[in-house]
């Protein structure tokens, strides 16, 4: 396996770029071709203020909008597409739960349980609806493959557990959460929300929401070819009618009286203000795209050639690689080189064309808990190949070569 | 766009031999001023101590973890300014943020020199300012307590 899954003309940026190696996907993807068309098409052709105008056009921006939702949540196994929300990303989703959910169903004597894996986006949310409300914040810790410990999940579950918040994968070092387990345990123990970071599930893995049995589960658009700026929130129907709304504007509203207004029906009721239209267009031609490619396929060419970066990285000399074996990771490696810092790694592979993420990966909780600073992070998607493992692996013997120069005497 | 060869600049074995040896990386005795500086982006932390005497830098050293670049400008910062005037130091800062900016008018004394290889490297002036802006939090710190 070394070839590309999508071919590399499909996306502008690297067909313009040859020599350049993109191995920083689980911070954004590229886009492809037919992303930008669709953004650009719906401007060019439909652009309207949807659910707004008693006109053709903007009758047909409502429905390319409303066509993109529908083709979003068969993407992701969700039959209920009213209960899929547009957001910006999954940070504001996080946020979003966090707030509207929050503070009329979490009290002072409360727990919320997270986790020592999870990307800042789902951490500070739950910390802080904490510190607001006095409940407990507990914390899962990891085992020494950087995995999420159930043992320790499971010892800190109890009927005072109201949230439990976790990540489907990893962004640090891509380990792919056993979500049924860890799912049933939670069920079992306690009757908390379950909500879940799916930013780095949803490009790389099939998801089928509406056999996870989690509460909420929240993803980004610009890490799975599309724009950036368009993500989403999926809920259960009952939850999402019981909550209040997270922004008061137009199109969120059912009737405004002078004194007090009632709500429109969901999503609407949380898409306060012009919607994303565009965006959401455009998030569905990547969805498309990826549905052309086959999850499984994308999967199945993820872990080759993690496989391949793996085995090849961990020949190096002083090289630690973090997270579980390849099967229970997508397509990351997080890594440090003895005497290199991350941060001039990041460096000198950039001279080589080599793109990859260096830094705590807005998740230094997990940083403390492996003693460093900062890791070295090269991710995969559907247009890496063996080639840009190979350019990888050069630029590091290169980055090796130059500090060993250097730290020998003179 | 910066090439394979400014890299070799940036990486020239002066500012490496400063990343390998640091000078001054030591506890201070008796400082006046006190910074820990982090990097948020990347997480590195520079604590820099300086010991003000008279208006001038009697002494000053730092600690902490960062990346080559950081911790050669920290070694080189610390050397340029020893024994300065505190006015002098702190025009020495706002010198080397304009010339990693692209000031060419920026003075810096020759010691300074590797320092101007990272000019090119935009994402990498955070580092190279990083003991900068903990010297700066340090001499402010220094003067409210009268140091």
């Amino acid at each position: 396996m070394s070839a590309a899954l999508a071919p590399r003309s499909d996306f502008p940026l690297l067909a313009s770029n040859p020599g350049l190696h993109y191995l920083d996907s689980a911070a954004t993807s590229q886009k492809p071709r037919v992303v930008l068309d669709a953004l650009r098409d719906f401007y060019e052709t439909a652009n309207a203020n949807p659910h707004r105008g008693a006109y053709a056009l903007s009758a047909l921006a409502t429905e390319r909008y409303h066509d993109a939702r529908h083709t979003i949540a068969r993407f992701v196994g969700l039959a209920d597409s009213d209960c899929l929300i547009f957001t910006r990303g999954t940070t504001e989703s996080m946020n979003f739960v966090a707030s509207a959910w929050g503070p009329s169903n979490v009290q002072a004597g409360d727990e919320i349980i997270i986790t020592a894996l999870e990307h800042h986006a789902n951490f500070v949310p739950w910390q802080q609806l904490a510190l607001a409300t006095g409940a407990t914040l507990r914390i899962v810790e990891l085992t020494d493959r950087q995995t999420i410990d159930l043992d320790h999940l499971r010892d800190l579950l109890s009927p005072r557990t109201r949230v439990v918040a976790l990540t489907h994968v990893s962004n640090a070092v891509g380990a792919i959460t056993p979500l049924a387990e860890a799912v049933r345990l939670i069920r079992s123990r306690s009757a908390a929300i379950i909500v879940v970071d799916g930013a780095q599930a949803v490009p790389h893995l099939p998801v089928h929401f509406d056999t996870l049995d989690v509460d909420f589960y929240a993803f980004s658009g610009h890490k799975l070819l599309g724009p950036m700026g368009i993500g989403c929130l999926i809920g259960r129907r009952a939850l999402l009618e019981s909550m209040s709304p997270y922004q008061f504007g137009g199109d969120m509203i059912e009737w405004v009286h002078d004194t007090h207004s009632t709500w429109n029906v969901i999503p609407h009721k949380f898409e306060a203000g012009t919607p994303n239209a565009a965006d959401a267009v455009a998030l569905a031609a990547a969805v498309r795209y990826l549905e052309s490619l086959g999850m499984d396929n994308v999967r199945a060419h993820e872990l080759a050639l993690l496989e391949l970066a793996d085995a090849r990285v961990r020949e190096l000399p002083g090289v630690t690689v973090y997270g579980p074996p390849p099967a229970e990771r997508s397509g990351v490696v997080s890594f440090s080189l003895a005497d290199v810092h991350p941060h001039d790694l990041a460096t000198i592979l950039d001279q080589h064309g080599v793109c990859v993420r260096a830094g705590h990966h807005c998740a230094q909780p997990l940083m403390r808990r492996l003693g460093v600073s900062a890791t070295a992070r090269a991710s995969f998607y559907v247009y890496s190949d063996a080639s840009d493992v190979e350019a990888l692996v050069h630029a590091l013997q290169a980055a090796q070569a130059l500090f060993a120069t250097a730290d020998s005497p003179t | 766009m910066s090439s394979v060869s400014s890299l070799a600049a940036m990486y020239q074995e002066a500012l490496l031999a400063h990343h390998r040896a640091p000078r001054n990386k030591r506890e201070l005795a008796a400082p006046t001023g006190v910074a820990v500086h982090k990097n948020p982006v990347c997480g590195d932390e520079i604590r820099v101590m300086v010991r003000v005497e008279d208006g001038r830098l009697a002494d000053v050293s730092f600690g902490g973890q960062s990346c080559s670049v950081g911790t050669a400008s920290a070694s080189l910062m610390t050397e340029a300014v020893q024994g300065l005037p505190v006015r002098e130091a702190l025009a020495m800062a706002d010198n080397l943020d304009a010339m990693l900016s692209g000031d060419p008018e920026a003075v810096l004394p020759e010691s300074l020199a590797p320092l101007r290889s990272v000019a090119p490297f935009a994402g990498r002036h955070g580092c190279a300012r990083l003991p900068w802006t903990g010297l700066r939090e340090a001499l402010a710190g220094s003067r409210l307590t009268g140091g």
